[in-house]
């Protein structure tokens, strides 16, 4: 069953001269529970296919389907919901609030949509991130790597139907992004989540379970998951 | 007389702001009781019943209906795998027998005097009793793990000593293929949080897979040290695998085109990683086809 799927994606941006084919007609599927890489160098689309199908923004033509719905279709007032409730982001900034402590700043998506807090869950988070010692401190007291476990804990923490994540480990050194991105790969699993990564490491995209490979906006690459 | 008409207007107004507010408060505690049903019901939980005449109360027990005809209840759950329990016994016990007459009989046939035509075809019928042995093994013990019949007890262990105990164990068959086993070992003692005895099962099916795949030079074992996770690192000089065929190569039963000649039932890799996920772990590949992999196991440390 396809979680999510892209079809025929096409992103162009600027108008005469200054026009920008930035995605040129990408097809993209990826299933319950996978972690999938989209590898690709700077200017190849992959930040552009990541705003599209977090629906942060809309595509000039083509479908992203997520959970068997088009969100293409909805309006900015329903895909606004639609991102609260089923995308949780992991951004390369770790974008945190700063003026709440670890907790609520985990809890924050789920205390904005209404709903309740499953205490128990949120816990086992926490503890699986390593951050259970940290729980009252502020982001201005946490180092670079704790702050991104974070921020991964907060994505897994409402059970999204997606987390992007986009260059997780770029502002870390390379020791650090080594265990951010160990613990998001056994977080995802111990939670069947769903995960899809952009990153231009090969490195880092062999943590993968699948790997997509873009340039210029196209697909170049087309491996079978597992 | 304008008076009692005020006054009967203001307590109408009363009443009916009255009857507002307790509607509304009504209707939100009823619809809070179905999210509660809902969610112990999305965990699995069963529940108390009530018998009542509260329309809450019919919703329970068709709530209930629902999730014994769609078997989702914890108890379904735990019929389902006293079953599959039951089964897995059966076939590990009633299996041993007939494979250990099979190769028993295989190697009787060995020590007459055949033809060069028949040995092969003895050969090959022990060759493949061998390998249904370890199939049914393999299969046995995954079926135990992922049915939570048999678990892993991971405790605080010695990586460098399994990477110093796997390697010292596969050597005798590496070097009937003139092949080299290295270890490349930090110098402090390195630690982390596995089962001892699955991990190292794990470990062994992944360096067999080397040396199966390996034709002319070596493996080599090393660690790595990270804050929060000891990566064990497999190295070898064989064929290598392409990229598009690297998930792949975790699938279950699935062997690539290029491993055609090579014996193996394509389990091996599968079982380790199911392993080292269960430890919360995991394991990740980096390889080019004619250079070598490099298969890395990751293991938490706390």
């Amino acid at each position: 069953m396809n979680i999510l799927e892209a079809k025929g994606l096409k992103k162009i941006y600027g108008e005469g001269e200054n026009k920008v084919n930035a995605l040129r007609g990408v097809d993209l599927e990826v299933k319950k529970g996978e972690f999938v890489a989209i590898v690709g160098t700077s200017g190849s689309g992959k930040s552009t296919l990541l705003h599209m199908l977090g629906g942060l923004d809309r595509p000039t033509e083509g479908e992203v389907i997520v959970e068997q719905k088009d969100i293409s279709k909805l309006k900015d007032e329903e895909l606004t919901i639609f991102r609260r409730r089923k995308i949780g982001f992991i951004f390369q900034a770790f974008n945190l609030v700063p003026v709440l402590n670890v907790y609520e700043n985990i809890v924050l998506p789920i205390e904005l949509d209404g709903a309740k807090i499953d205490k128990e869950f949120v816990e086992e988070i926490i503890n699986t991130l390593g951050l259970s010692e940290k729980k009252e401190a502020l982001p201005n007291q946490l180092s670079g790597g704790q702050q991104q476990r974070v921020a991964i804990a907060r994505a897994l923490a409402f059970r999204p139907a997606i987390i992007l994540a986009d260059e997780p480990t770029g502002n870390l050194d390379s020791k650090t992004g080594q265990d951010v991105l160990s613990l998001l790969k056994v977080s995802a699993e111990k939670f069947s989540q769903t995960i899809v990564m952009i990153t231009h490491n090969d490195e880092i995209a062999q943590l993968a379970d699948r790997i997509i490979r873009i340039e210029d906006g196209h697909i170049v690459s087309k491996v079978e998951g597992r | 007389m304008n008076d009692i008409v005020l006054y009967i207007g203001i307590a109408a107004a009363v009443l009916g702001v009255g009857f507002f507010i307790w509607s509304r408060i009504s209707t939100k505690k009823t619809l809070d009781r179905v999210e509660e049903l809902i969610d112990k019901a999305i965990e699995g939980d069963t529940f108390q019943e009530s018998f009542s005449e509260e329309r809450t109360s019919r919703l329970e027990t068709k709530l209930t209906e629902y999730l014994r005809a769609s078997g989702v209840s914890a108890l379904n759950v735990k019929n389902e795998r006293d079953k599959i329990k039951t089964l897995i016994a059966d076939i590990s016990h009633q299996t041993k027998t007939p494979i250990a007459n099979l190769v028993l009989h295989g190697e009787l046939l060995k020590e007459s005097d055949l033809n060069p035509e028949q040995e092969e075809c003895v050969d090959a019928l022990l060759r493949e009793s061998d390998k249904l042995r370890f199939l049914i093994d393999a299969l046995v013990k995954l079926s135990r793990l992922e049915n939570g019949i048999l678990s892993l007890t991971p405790a605080k262990e010695s990586v460098s000593s399994i990477v110093t105990e796997v390697a010292s164990e596969m050597r005798g068959k590496a070097d009937k293929k003139g092949l080299y086993i290295k270890t490349d070992l930090p110098e402090e003692d390195v630690k982390a949080s596995f089962d001892r005895k699955w991990t190292t099962e794990a470990l062994i099916n992944i360096v067999d897979n080397a040396v199966k795949y390996t034709q002319s030079g070596g493996i080599t074992l090393g660690i790595k040290n990270y804050e929060m996770f000891a990566c064990i690192t497999v190295k070898d000089t064989g064929i290598g695998i392409a990229e598009e065929d690297i998930p792949k190569i975790f699938g279950r039963f699935n062997r690539l085109e290029s491993s055609r000649n090579e014996e193996g039932v394509g389990i091996g890799l599968y079982l380790a990683r199911e392993i080292v996920k269960l430890e919360g772990g995991y394991m990740k590949v980096s390889s080019k086809p004619g250079e070598g992999s490099e298969f890395a196991v990751f293991l938490k440390k706390e």
